[in-house]
């Protein structure tokens, strides 16, 4: 191995530390031989060797770095130096389980709003093709730890560390490290125990692939596919190499292949508690050891991410405090804002109660100092210490492979000690020193003296000598003090006390008839001070002074504080206002009496008759059912005057997801929606509230072939996966015009391919070429015998596998389409390449072209009457729904629009009213028409018998604007009604007065230490439309 | 009933013309017959007849006995008349297709342009004027945006040959967008707090000066008038600003969050200047401060979200009741963004999802009339059926506030409107080749 530490900076250990002896294979000495014995004896502390367990006036002895002993009466060596540790506790020295390497590589992370084309990196022949898969990266390659990052970490009580990588999406193995100065020595483990990853993307404006969450998600799925399959390429060739070209050389997927087979676990970096999941996730597919570092808003979903069984880093990242102030600015903390300042302490204790393994970082934190603060918060307000503890050493050692050398105070375990002048986890002790493999690091910050007090103080000048009373108050450090003779006094200024007990004061001596500034210097020792002086003259002066009366210390702040208590507040799912403690019961039996069912099936619509569920599905429909009296919890609502219908469907939604557009290739067809669901989004229960049930969450625009769907059931307060309508058949956005072609983002978007409605055709032709291909080269060999065993097998490319499902029919093409030759087009495409398309988005000229629609079978979910924005809807018109449907078109409204997604049953009456559909066709057009267009009319879409219990009351005809949803039903659950959200929003305002009285007066407390905490919001999504790619 | 179908063949007739031509001038007297009859300030009439001539309402009651000569005689048995609809506020006129930067007029370059006027870029035959005339809506308030002071904004009747038959009034009103106040509560919501607060104390000092020089010019005008001062030379911003300071015109200001409303409330009574609110989504957490130095609100966020998480989901279809019930004068509009600009016909659908959520219907009707009539200061011409106003008026088959509603005929100053427009056209050309294809009848 290359040992190239420089000259000088080897100089510098060497003067910094009273000796760094360690063993050093190959460095030859410079001058004089180091011979100082490393031999060391700690006495009178307590010890706590290991959580839950400690020594009183316990002995540790230390030799040349490793303990030799510890015990109460330890037979110590002759040869040790003593080192007196009276009224400490000593505790194995702290692990920092991420320490971020932070530097950024250039040109990485574009900022927002930043239009300059990618930087062109120098390509190596060694380099991944995308710059943020870089799994090669040596995190301890031209690195060195400053001595006052040194210093700080030291100060914390950390020892040693968990040195990570932190840039990109592979970002490279970790390294485990010692906090003594910075050498050859420092390194424990040059490669640590994991690879760390993280969901990082450019934003909106970046054109390096990916620039979302969904594409670097998708990045790393298939970097994981190929890492693996790297490694049988290799193999396949090694045993054939005269039947198989050589495959590329890659030395990220060579890493990463290496460390999967090794059983080397991934810590994933997560911003909240859904990208928990969504690692989990990936974990699961590809069978990974978990790890995660976390973010605080674990407690969010602890059984969920439980159930990961991760390991998980955290940072004490406490929100900042939510101004308040004002009624006015108040209105900005959201409900989740305001829990999260009052639970955020707790987090830690809430993983103890879930089992979940965790260590500590102060990493993520604005000041360092905030760690041991909000470490200490979350112990008064109920972690053990033994746990917080443990999360600082036992539990790293044990995860990060160094439980041998580190963790405990144990005979045999490197000498790495933290000392503290008290408990570590509570009050205002501090760190006074560490010792880092052997080696004794002091962190005096304080003299040992303390100057305070009343003093006799005899001072001599000119024959002449005074005994006057000094008072010395104020804090340790920032003294105030004054002069005291008979009935009078002087004010002191500016005295001072140092770290060497050295002592300086001054003051004016015009009432003791020496005109002019008096100065006195000396020093210190317990209840004895002297010095010499200088009068205003120049005359010397003698001085020493007697402590007559220890300070004492306001008997305000005597007072004991009152204990922080744990956050009464039950979470609630999904976090924040709106959200259920619970998810709504499933009663065996509903009925419903007495309504107006719109069934949007054969039986039309029915006058006063009684809906009849049964475990949450469909079991009659008629008049004068009845439910027998002994059936327990069944539910009997009369619903005279109101009308019943299915849950409405969106066929084209952009809610509930974090990421909406991988916008920087023409092809993202390996990205996907469901990968990326936001159950948190509180549009789900504002859509909830207009009667919606059902959506079909898509990709944006952005593309021509973009993302693949996902179809959700609006189950506010469950988890991202339990939000999937499970067996909806798979889906796919396509997207043409305007959007694909960039034509309305400035003179900026010029180049990427294709910038015609020409280009946009060849693309998805050629697309749809390659997966033919694809699909073919997989088939010949899985069905070819012998002879295929000796050819490299074709790699799984999650691109290509999602457009070969739309070939075979199994995946469902859902094109963003505005102009009638766009839509005919991606018709006679289809047919080429004999497949169906599922259904034409927006379809704004759908119309003109209506009887190709229909022959070829595709559904048209529009836009009811959105017109004007852009140059291709110039010719959008409100009938579009209608004639589509005449002329023989499955037709849908889609809203496109969180907003809209709230009353999709008025957008149906826009049917009535442009093309006299009537009414009961009408309400088809937001009920089944979309259940058959999305392939899921099985289950939803209609009311019939052995249907999902999905369903509508309102108060009266649905089409009318009058309207109001009273109750929205899924799977025969509750999810809405009129009388629970009034219940819920009494809550969310008593809840914001609560909290807001106990910001206010809670004062004393730290400000929070969230990075950037004024301006990321994890939870919120923004609103996004297809239209987006005109206004911005 | 032969009348009536002989009646809905003439507009489908109309329908299918090639284009929409302004009408000529109220030639005879007409008289609406044996309709309902929602005058807004009067009692419903039931089979009622409402008469007028020359542009302007003559007579209205149960039965008219006396008819001028010449009168032409619709019978509308089953059907209902309501004064015309009213857009608020709209760039509609100023623009045509969002995304096509050659077609947009609304915003000025620069932070102060007090002395543009929306009426001269009014474009008389935009498609989207007869769109929107089909469902109702015959006057619109077509408003410059951008920048701090955006301009005049100006009442527009939607018909016309030219942007000066077409004018109603103007100027309406001076349009201020107020400063942001406060961090909007989204993720990519990338201002610091303190960026924020920079940006916003430069804007309002830009107004206060603003205001200050522009006093200052009033002044020194006065006083040549007087004689007391030297004659000056002209600053047309200054200059546009005068019957402001005057207040001949008022000043609209855009603002929705309840600092920027309170802000501007302050502004108003320091400055001595007569405000509406434009926007308003806080408004009600405020309508006892609007109503106590009655303020008016135009109130266009019905169809938006919530615009904090925690709200509660109908914040925005409730404001209008809690406004009402605390005696705010108030009217309903649709988004002032551009991209409600081709959208003013769906107005009706915010004014009903009010009255849904508990707005009386009679009110939640006015919001979409009289009230907003009344804001713009138009109310001696239309937002009612009275004699003497204009015959500005349009006959349904049910409450227009209603999607299903039909809007048959709209009439403006008493002139009978082409009731056809470029969707009704596609519509009828693309019926034709599915007749020609077989598939439709």
């Amino acid at each position: 191995m290359n040992r190239t530490i420089s000259g000088h900076f080897l100089i510098l250990a060497i003067l910094a530390t009273q000796g760094t002896a360690q063993v050093k294979p190959v460095d030859p000495d410079q001058g004089l031989h180091y011979n100082t014995p490393r031999v060391f004896v700690l006495k009178g502390a307590t010890v706590v060797t290991e959580p839950g367990k400690s020594i009183e006036k316990g002995e540790i002895v230390i030799r040349d770095g490793l303990i030799e002993s510890v015990g109460r009466v330890a037979n110590y060596p002759q040869d040790a130096v003593e080192i007196d540790l009276t009224g400490k506790t000593i505790y194995a020295g702290f692990i920092e389980s991420y320490l971020t390497r932070d530097e950024k590589r250039k040109g990485g992370r574009a900022s927002y709003g930043n239009e300059k084309e990618p930087e062109k990196e120098e390509a190596t022949a060694t380099a991944h093709w995308n710059k943020r898969v870089r799994p090669d990266f040596r995190v301890l390659d031209g690195f060195a730890l400053e001595d006052k990052k040194l210093e700080e970490l030291r100060e914390l009580g950390f020892t040693s560390a968990h040195l990570v990588p932190n840039d990109g999406i592979f970002r490279g193995q970790s390294a485990m490290i010692h906090l003594g100065e910075w050498s050859a020595g420092s390194i424990i483990n040059e490669q640590g125990p994991v690879h760390l990853t993280a969901f990082e993307s450019g934003g909106w404006r970046d054109r390096s692939y990916p620039n979302s969450l969904l594409g670097s998600i998708a990045l790393m799925r298939q970097t994981f596919i190929n890492s693996n399959w790297y490694a049988d390429a290799w193999k396949t060739y090694r045993r054939f190499p005269g039947d198989n070209e050589q495959p590329e050389v890659d030395r990220a997927l060579e890493i990463l292949s290496q460390h999967i087979k090794a059983e080397g676990a991934f810590c994933f970096e997560v911003g909240d508690e859904l990208a928990a999941l969504r690692a989990g996730r990936i974990a699961q597919e590809f069978d990974l050891k978990l790890w995660l570092r976390g973010n605080g808003y674990e407690y969010r979903r602890p059984q969920e991410i439980a159930d990961l069984e991760a390991f998980v880093i955290l940072p004490l990242n406490f929100p900042q405090t939510p101004d308040v102030e004002t009624w006015e600015t108040a209105l900005q903390q959201t409900n989740a804002a305001l829990r999260h300042w009052d639970m955020a302490p707790d987090n830690l204790q809430k993983m103890i109660e879930a089992g979940i393994p965790f260590a500590l970082t102060a990493s993520g934190l604005k000041e360092g100092t905030s760690f041991t603060k909000n470490l200490r918060r979350a112990v008064e307000r109920g972690l053990a210490a033994k746990d917080a503890l443990a999360s600082l050493t036992t539990v790293p050692a044990n995860y990060l492979g160094v439980e041998e050398q580190l963790g405990t105070i144990d005979e045999g375990k490197i000498a790495n000690l933290t000392v503290v002048d008290g408990n570590y986890f509570e009050g205002k002790s501090q760190v006074t020193e560490v010792w880092i493999q052997g080696n004794r690091h002091r962190l005096v910050r304080e003299p040992d003296q303390d100057f305070r007090g009343k003093w006799l103080m005899q001072w001599t000048f000119d024959d002449l000598t005074r005994e006057d009373t000094l008072d010395v108050s104020g804090k340790k450090t920032k003294l105030k003090a004054k002069l005291v003779w008979n009935e009078s006094s002087t004010d002191l200024k500016n005295i001072k006390i140092e770290i060497n007990n050295s002592v300086s004061f001054l003051f004016k001596g015009d009432s003791l008839e020496l005109t002019g500034i008096v100065r006195f210097s000396g020093s210190v020792k317990d209840d004895y001070a002297e010095g010499q002086g200088r009068t205003p003259d120049g005359k010397t002066i003698k001085w020493f002074a007697r402590r007559t009366a220890p300070f004492e210390e306001k008997s305000e702040q005597d007072k004991p504080k009152e204990r922080e208590k744990a956050s009464t507040l039950a979470v609630r799912y999904p976090e924040g206002a709106f959200g259920f403690e619970a998810i709504p019961e499933q009663p065996p039996i509903i009925l419903i009496k007495n309504a107006t069912i719109w069934t949007s099936g054969p039986a039309g619509i029915m006058k006063e008759s009684d809906l009849l569920v049964k475990r949450g599905k469909i079991w009659k429909i008629g008049r004068n059912l009845k439910v027998s009296g002994k059936v327990k919890g069944a539910v009997v609502i009369d619903a005279k005057g109101r009308h019943i219908t299915p849950g409405l469907i969106d066929c084209h939604s952009h809610s509930a997801a974090s990421s909406i557009n991988e916008g920087t290739q023409a092809v993202t067809a390996e990205v996907r929606i469901r990968d990326v669901l936001n159950s948190s989004d509180i549009n789900i229960y504002r859509e909830l509230a207009g009667g919606l049930t059902t959506a079909n969450v898509l990709h944006g625009s952005a593309n021509p072939i973009g993302g693949q769907n996902a179809v959700i059931k609006l189950r506010w307060g469950t988890a991202p996966d339990d939000l999937l309508l499970k067996d909806a058949p798979q889906g796919i956005k396509f997207a043409l015009g305007e959007n694909v072609k960039q034509s309305n983002r400035g003179s900026d978007f010029t180049s990427r391919y294709p910038q015609t409605r020409m280009g946009v055709e060849q693309i998805i032709r050629d697309a749809f070429t390659a997966a033919r291909e694809y699909q073919r080269k997989l088939d010949e060999h899985r069905g070819g015998k012998s002879k295929s065993l000796k050819k490299i097998p074709p790699r799984r490319d999650l691109e290509l596998e999602a457009l070969a499902e739309i070939l075979e029919g199994d995946r469902l093409v859902h094109s963003h389409s505005y102009r009638q030759d766009e839509i005919l087009m991606l018709v006679r495409v289809a047919e080429d390449f004999g497949f169906r398309i599922g259904t034409f988005q927006h379809v704004l000229e759908g119309y003109k072209v209506a009887e190709a629609l229909a022959d070829h079978g595709a559904g048209g979910s529009t836009f009811t009457d959105w017109w004007g924005y852009k140059f291709e809807v110039i010719d959008a018109i409100p009938f579009n729904g209608a004639l589509m449907q005449k002329v023989g078109v499955t037709t849908s409204y889609n809203s496109d629009s969180s907003e809209l997604a709230r009353r999709m049953n008025t957008e149906a009456a826009k049917a009535v009213k442009y093309g006299r559909i009537s009414e009961e066709g009408a309400l088809k057009f937001v009920t089944i028409n979309p259940a058959v267009q999305l392939g899921i009319d099985t289950w939803v879409g209609s009311l019939e018998e052995g249907k999902d219990a999905d369903f509508v009351i309102w108060s009266e005809n649905p089409l009318s604007t009058f309207a109001v949803c009273e109750q929205t039903w899924i799977d025969g659950r509750n999810y809405f009604n009129l009388v629970r959200d009034q219940q819920l929003r009494e809550k969310v305002s008593r809840e914001r007065n609560k909290l807001i009285q106990k910001i206010l007066t809670s004062e004393s407390e730290p400000p929070g230490d969230e990075k950037g905490g004024g301006h990321y919001r994890p939870h919120l999504t923004h609103p996004y439309s297809c239209l987006q790619g005109v206004i911005q | 009933m032969n009348r009536l179908l002989r009646y809905m063949t003439i507009f489908l007739a109309a329908a299918v013309a090639s284009d929409q031509i302004p009408a000529p001038p109220q030639t005879h007297p007409i008289l609406l017959s044996n309709a309902t009859i929602h005058p807004v300030t009067s009692k419903v009439i039931k089979r009622g007849d409402i008469l007028f001539e020359k542009g302007v309402i003559t007579a209205m009651g149960r039965r008219i006995g006396i008819l001028p000569d010449n009168t032409e005689t619709i019978d509308l048995a089953g059907k209902h008349i309501y004064p015309g609809l009213i857009a608020a506020t709209t760039t509609m006129g100023l623009m045509e297709v969002g995304a096509v930067r050659a077609t947009l007029d609304y915003s000025e370059s620069g932070t102060v342009n007090p002395n543009v006027r929306a009426e001269v870029s009014y474009n008389p035959d935009s498609e989207l004027i007869p769109v929107t005339r089909s469902n109702g809506i015959t006057i619109i308030h077509t408003t410059p945006m951008g920048g701090l002071i955006s301009g005049t904004s100006a009442a527009m009747m939607l018909d016309g040959w030219t942007w000066e038959s077409a004018t109603l009034k103007a100027p309406v009103a001076m349009h201020l967008n107020w400063p942001r106040m406060t961090g909007g509560a989204y993720p990519y919501f990338t201002q610091s707090d303190e960026e924020l607060k920079k940006q916003r104390e430069e804007r309002l000092k830009i107004l206060e000066k603003v205001f200050e020089e522009a006093k200052g010019y009033l002044e020194a005008s006065n006083a040549y008038e007087r004689g007391d001062g030297p004659a000056m030379d002209t600053d047309m911003r200054w200059e546009s600003m005068m019957p402001v300071l005057r207040r001949e015109v008022p000043v609209f200001v855009h603002a929705d969050e309840v600092q920027q409303i309170e802000g501007a409330v302050e502004w108003s009574r320091r400055m001595g200047i007569d405000i509406t609110i434009v926007g308003g989504d806080d408004a009600w957490r405020v309508a006892d401060l609007l109503a106590r130095y009655n303020i008016a609100v135009i109130y266009d966020g019905i169809h938006s979200l919530p615009s904090r998480r925690w709200e509660d989901y109908d914040v925005h279809f409730t404001a209008p009741l809690k406004l009402y019930k605390a005696g705010v004068k108030f009217c309903i509009a649709t988004s002032t963004s551009q991209f409600a600009a081709p959208h003013q016909r769906n107005i009706p659908y915010q004014a009903a999802t009010a009255a849904a959520y508990g707005l009386p219907r009679e009110e939640a009707l006015k919001a979409v009339t009289l009230h907003v009539a009344e804001i713009l200061g138009i109310d001696d011409r239309v937002g009612s059926l009275e004699m003497g106003k204009d015959a500005t008026l349009i006959i349904t088959d049910g409450d227009p506030l209603d999607i299903r509603t039909q809007v048959h005929q709209v009439f403006i100053q008493g002139k009978k409107i082409d009731m056809s427009d470029r969707h009704k056209v596609l519509y009828e050309k693309y019926k034709e080749k599915y007749r020609q294809l077989g598939k439709i009848k």
